[in-house]
Parts: C-alpha cells; sequence; structure tokens
C-alpha cells in the first residue's frame, strides 16, 4: 500500500464500491440460475427462505468482523465469543427462566470480549491477529472450564423464536439480517465515524493527521465485532436448542471468508456491509448446492477453499485494473 | 495350641492388612484428549469413581487445546519426571505419540491404553470399544425399527478422521444387509451440531420423505432433530455415544437409539486394570467392551448420574 498517493476515501459510497458488490451480487445469482438447472428443489419457496435464513447467520457473525476488516484488523476471536456468549447466555436463561436476560447476557459478554480485544488493538498496540488470536485461547479456556464437558439443552419456545420462528411465513433471523443490513451500510457510508473507519483502514497515518480519534474507532470496531458475534450465538442457541463449550470453533474461517469474498479489502480501507452478505450468501448457496447435488463430502472442503480463493484472486485484479 | 493359632492367625491378618496399606494410595495419571466433549468427562469421573473404591488416587492430564498433540506430548514429558505409578493413557493422535509411550517405557512406568489404541509402544493391556461394531449394531437398530423398508440418510462426522471412517464402515455394512433400505444422502455434518442442523435442512429440500437418519454422533443427531422439528417433520434418529442429551431424547422419545461408549466405564476398567497391575494382580491383555445400544427399552441405568454410579468390575464385563 503506498503511502503518498493514497487519499482516505470519506464522503458517500465511491461507484467502485457499489459496482463491486454488484458483480457479487450476479455472481450469486449466477450460483442460482445453475442449481435452479441441476436440482429440482432449489427453487423453491421453501429452500430459498432455508438458504436466507442460513445466510442470516453466517452474516451476522460476518457483519461486525467487516467493520474491524476494514481498519486492516483481523478479529480471530469470534468463533469463541460466540461459544463464550452462547453458553453465558444459556446458563442465565436457565437460571432465571427469561430469555430477555439471555439476551442481554448474550450481547454484553459478546461485547465485553470485543472491548477488550479493542484494548489490546488500540491501546497496547498488539498486532490485532495476535491480539484477537490470544483472546480466542482465553475465550476458550474460560468457556470449557465454565462448561465441564456438559451441556445445557432445552430454552423456552418464546426464545427460541428468535432463531426458528416465523413471522408472515418468512423466518425471523431473515428480518434481522435485513436490519443488521440497513444499519450496518448506513453506519458505514453515511456517518462520519464510519467514513472514518475506512479512513483508519485505507490510510492510518493520514487518519491520524486529519484529527480521527484512532483509538476510540478501533475499540468501537472491536466492540460492534462481539456484540454481533454475541447477537449470532443467541441466534445460534434459539436454532440448535443446546449450548456447549465448542459451538463457534468452527464458524472463524467462513466469516472471514464471507467477508473476502464480498469484496472487502483485507489490507483495509475499502469493502461494504452489503459486499460482506452477498458474501455469505454465496457461501451458504455452495453448500447449500453440494447438499442438494449430493456432492460427495470429501470434495466439499475443497469447493469452498477454490471459491475463497477465486474472490480474493478476482478482488486484486480488480483493484489492479482501477489503480 | 489354640493360643497359638489365634497368635499366628492375628500375626498374619496384621501382616495382610499391612501390605494391603503399603500398597493403596498409588498415584495414578490419566490422560484424556480434551475438556471439551462430555465423553471424556464421563471416562474422568469412572477413572476418578474407580480410583476412589480402590483407594488409590489420581492425577488428571488435559491438554487446554482440544486435542493438541503437542501439549499431550510435553505433559507425558511432565510425567516421566514426576513419576506416578501408573498411567492410564489415550493417545490424541495413535501414531504421534508412540515416542512418548516409549518414554514412558524406558522410564518403568506402566502404561493402561484405552480407548483408541496406539500404533506402538509397550502397554500391559488395552481397554476399549470399537467404532466399527458400535456403528454397526447402532444401524441395526435403526433397521428393525424401520422394518428393513424405507429411505435414510446419513450424516457424517470429519471426513478423513478415524472414528468417522470405522463408523461409516459400520453404518454402511449394516445397510447392506438391508436390501429394503435406501440411501438417499450422505453428507458430513463434521460432528458439528449447527453444521448437521443446515444440511439436514437442505437434505429436507429435496427429501419430502426420510424416514430414518444415521448420525455419527449424538450432536449431530440433536441437530437433524431440531431441523426436523423446525418443519415439523419426523424421522427416526440414532447417534453415537450416548450422552446425558440423547438419554433424555431418547426418553422422550425424540431419538430412536444412541450407540453407547460407555466412557464411563472405560475410565473405570481401565483403572482397576492399572491398580491391580500394581498391586501385582493379574489382569487381561485386552478388554473389549461389547457395544450397546440405548433405547427406549435400558436406557435407565444411564439416567444415574455419574457420581452416583458404582464401577463393574473387569469380570462384570469379560465374562
Amino acid at each position: 500500500m503506498s503511502v503518498t498517493t493514497d487519499t482516505p476515501r470519506t464522503g458517500l459510497a465511491l461507484p467502485t464500491e457499489v459496482s463491486q458488490a454488484l458483480y457479487r451480487l450476479v455472481a450469486a445469482l449466477l450460483i442460482c440460475v445453475v442449481l435452479s438447472f441441476l436440482s429440482d428443489a432449489f427453487l423453491t419457496t421453501s429452500n430459498l427462505l432455508n438458504v436466507l435464513r442460513q445466510t442470516a447467520l453466517l452474516f451476522l457473525m460476518a457483519s461486525g468482523l467487516t467493520l474491524v476488516i476494514l481498519t486492516a484488523g483481523l478479529d480471530l476471536s469470534i468463533g469463541a465469543n460466540i461459544g463464550f456468549s452462547a453458553c453465558l447466555a444459556a446458563a442465565a436463561i436457565k437460571n432465571t427462566g427469561s430469555p430477555l436476560v439471555g439476551f442481554a447476557v448474550g450481547v454484553s459478554v459478546g461485547a465485553a470480549v470485543g472491548f477488550l480485544n479493542g484494548l489490546l488493538v488500540a491501546l497496547l498496540r498488539i498486532p490485532s491477529f495476535i491480539a484477537t488470536y490470544g483472546m480466542m485461547w482465553v475465550a476458550w479456556g474460560v468457556t470449557y472450564w465454565f462448561m465441564a464437558g456438559e451441556t445445557i439443552h432445552g430454552f423456552p419456545q418464546s426464545f427460541r423464536q428468535l432463531g426458528s420462528g416465523y413471522f408472515l411465513e418468512i423466518p425471523i433471523p431473515i428480518y434481522i439480517m435485513f436490519a443488521f443490513l440497513l444499519l450496518g451500510t448506513i453506519f458505514a457510508q453515511r456517518t462520519v465515524v464510519g467514513q472514518q473507519i475506512y479512513a483508519i483502514g485505507a490510510n492510518p497515518m493520514a487518519a491520524r493527521l486529519s484529527g480521527i480519534p484512532i483509538e476510540r474507532r478501533l475499540i468501537l470496531v472491536y466492540v460492534v465485532s462481539g456484540a454481533m458475534a454475541g447477537l449470532a450465538s443467541l441466534i445460534v442457541l434459539a436454532r440448535i436448542n443446546s449450548a456447549e463449550g465448542d459451538i463457534g470453533e468452527h464458524l472463524v474461517l467462513p466469516a472471514i471468508a464471507a467477508v473476502v469474498i464480498g469484496g472487502t479489502s483485507l489490507f483495509g480501507g475499502s469493502g461494504t456491509v452489503a459486499g460482506t452478505l452477498i458474501g455469505a450468501l454465496i457461501l451458504t448457496l455452495v453448500v447449500n448446492g453440494m447438499n442438494l447435488l449430493l456432492i460427495n463430502a470429501s470434495w466439499q472442503p475443497l469447493v469452498t477453499g477454490v471459491i475463497v480463493l477465486i474472490a480474493v484472486w478476482i478482488d486484486i485484479r480488480t483493484r489492479r485494473l482501477a489503480d | 495350641m489354640k493360643h497359638r493359632y489365634l497368635v499366628t492367625a492375628s500375626v498374619a491378618a496384621m501382616l495382610g492388612l499391612s501390605s494391603a496399606a503399603l500398597a493403596d494410595g498409588e498415584i495414578i495419571a490419566v490422560f484424556t484428549k480434551n475438556q471439551t466433549n462430555p465423553y471424556f468427562q464421563n471416562v474422568r469421573v469412572g477413572a476418578d469413581t474407580a480410583a476412589k473404591s480402590m483407594n488409590a488416587k489420581i492425577t488428571h492430564y488435559i491438554p487446554t487445546k482440544p486435542d493438541s498433540i503437542p501439549e499431550q506430548i510435553s505433559q507425558v514429558e511432565d510425567v516421566v519426571i514426576k513419576k506416578p505409578q501408573a498411567i492410564v493413557f489415550v493417545p490424541v493422535d495413535y501414531k504421534a505419540l508412540v515416542p512418548s509411550v516409549e518414554k514412558l517405557n524406558a522410564a518403568n512406568i506402566p502404561v493402561i491404553n484405552f480407548i483408541d489404541r496406539l500404533s506402538g509402544g509397550k502397554v500391559e493391556s488395552f481397554i476399549g470399544a470399537d467404532d466399527y461394531s458400535i456403528a454397526k449394531a447402532t444401524a441395526q437398530r435403526l433397521i428393525k425399527a424401520m422394518d428393513g423398508k424405507g429411505n435414510v440418510v446419513i450424516i457424517e462426522g470429519v471426513k478423513g478422521a478415524l472414528t468417522n471412517v470405522d463408523r461409516m464402515r459400520g453404518f454402511n455394512d449394516a445397510l447392506k444387509d438391508a436390501p429394503g433400505i435406501k440411501v438417499l444422502a450422505s453428507q458430513p455434518g463434521n460432528y458439528q451440531r449447527l453444521a448437521a442442523l443446515q444440511v439436514m435442512e437442505n437434505l429436507m429440500q429435496s427429501f419430502p420423505q426420510i424416514d430414518g437418519v444415521l448420525a455419527a454422533n449424538d450432536a449431530m443427531a440433536v441437530g437433524a432433530l431440531e431441523a426436523l422439528d423446525g418443519a415439523k417433520r419426523k424421522s427416526l434418529i440414532v447417534g453415537i455415544n450416548g450422552t446425558k442429551e440423547a438419554v433424555d431424547l431418547i426418553k422422550e422419545g425424540k431419538m430412536l437409539a444412541s450407540g453407547d461408549y460407555n466412557g464411563f466405564v472405560q475410565g473405570c476398567l481401565a483403572t482397576q486394570a492399572a491398580i491391580r497391575h500394581l498391586r501385582k494382580q493379574p489382569i487381561p491383555k485386552e478388554v473389549l467392551l461389547k457395544p450397546v445400544v440405548v433405547d427406549k427399552s435400558n436406557y435407565q441405568p444411564y439416567e444415574i448420574p455419574l457420581e452416583q454410579r458404582k464401577c463393574p468390575t473387569i469380570e462384570e464385563i469379560t465374562g
């Protein structure tokens, strides 16, 4: 990343970002077209809602992470955070019988972990992948000690609505997804703070010189990432109706993949929350497609890996063309 | 004369008692793979229960990062220095931990191998159950409940994991003997609850009627169950591990059965074997637990909380 010629991107969303998101939307639609030819079951209302609901979960995890990656950071702790928040929320619901308490616990624990990440990165200046990697271990450790190898299962129906309920025939997580898509996009593109976050990632030196309170903004993005992990953990809890120590273990990499496939650069400074939603959609479509087409289990991780590589390659090529 | 007999008898009794007292208080180091899987929690409780009833002490060694090879290797090195009287050991990796076991052999600390068989090193005994026969018995239970007719889906574990390879072999061999059952799909759930739920949701889109679900572990079985419940569909579901959650669901009739490794019993027997070996009593070279499929007819013993269960003896299991 050159130092002298880059200027921080401020103001309204640039056409480049919008067109990036559009290209990806086209890619997602192409996948849909292909799948609808290859499988009768794909283009049914039931399956489409199914795909959207699964996308919603992945998107919620990855949405806060997008803000972190916009600052050229990385949050490797979200998986552990999901497990930690889910387990504490589960215990809270079991002990108080109140879904609201569980909700509050889940989001605040997630945010608290995020806050600690923010302190490590912003104040102690520890590189984010090291800080969040360490936090991941801490969160795992506390979670496993707390759960002691047990599972907490069986939650009240009112709580479970969050994950498995419907409103007007549409699964509730889908509404939550669109709500946060709107909130996230408005925040990132239309608020000063949002634009400052882009600036920090694009050119930290210039950002500091133009008076942006970098430490506060960094702490903010990690808190948001953690809070979204907390929210996602509640939906996971509502869907699977159990809490175990290792729930989030396999969720970090798909979340990062969703952000990257969605066009957000790991180098910071460019990307959109909408892009992350499309990235999450593409990943979910691929798994859905593999299950519908009964693709042999051995091939599935390979397919996911190839798609991530293609997405990153396309991203790097289009940036080179744009420069 | 009678007096002399009495004296001899009481001296002999005292000698007997004191040698028993000298033999007690052995320190056994028990190695398990992780803190996350409830199965290993059961194993540890079994070990503790056996040790308590036989007057020995246990130190547990568990990697903080689940299934971490380097951590287990370094824990073995610690133990070579601390020198407990015996080791009860399940390797995180059955090949990578062989050199560590050889270090224990060189230090003359006897090793009882349990759960996963080591591919090398000298062990006094192996106590285990095997994935293949448990999976086969569990699948057979499902096939019986389906009267040998209908269609099933298989939710696999982690592709490439040894447990998964054996469990899939077991499932598939049982299915080979049931020509009336059609396998609609075999898709990976990675032993994860959420992944299995989503896979099941996807499979339900393609297949409006699924009569049976074979899940390679209980977590995935419960994930599949949640998916079915969400769509107001029903299937007969079997899993593997015999966790408390599965037992509760079997009692409620929501799950059909679960193949049981009985971690508790394995912990009991391996510890018993270690203590007996130290007390110079004979132990068998190998104890393979017969597969037990927990279902509505036999779940009651599994409801007893672990801490209240008694350990069976090696003879009760092998006899």
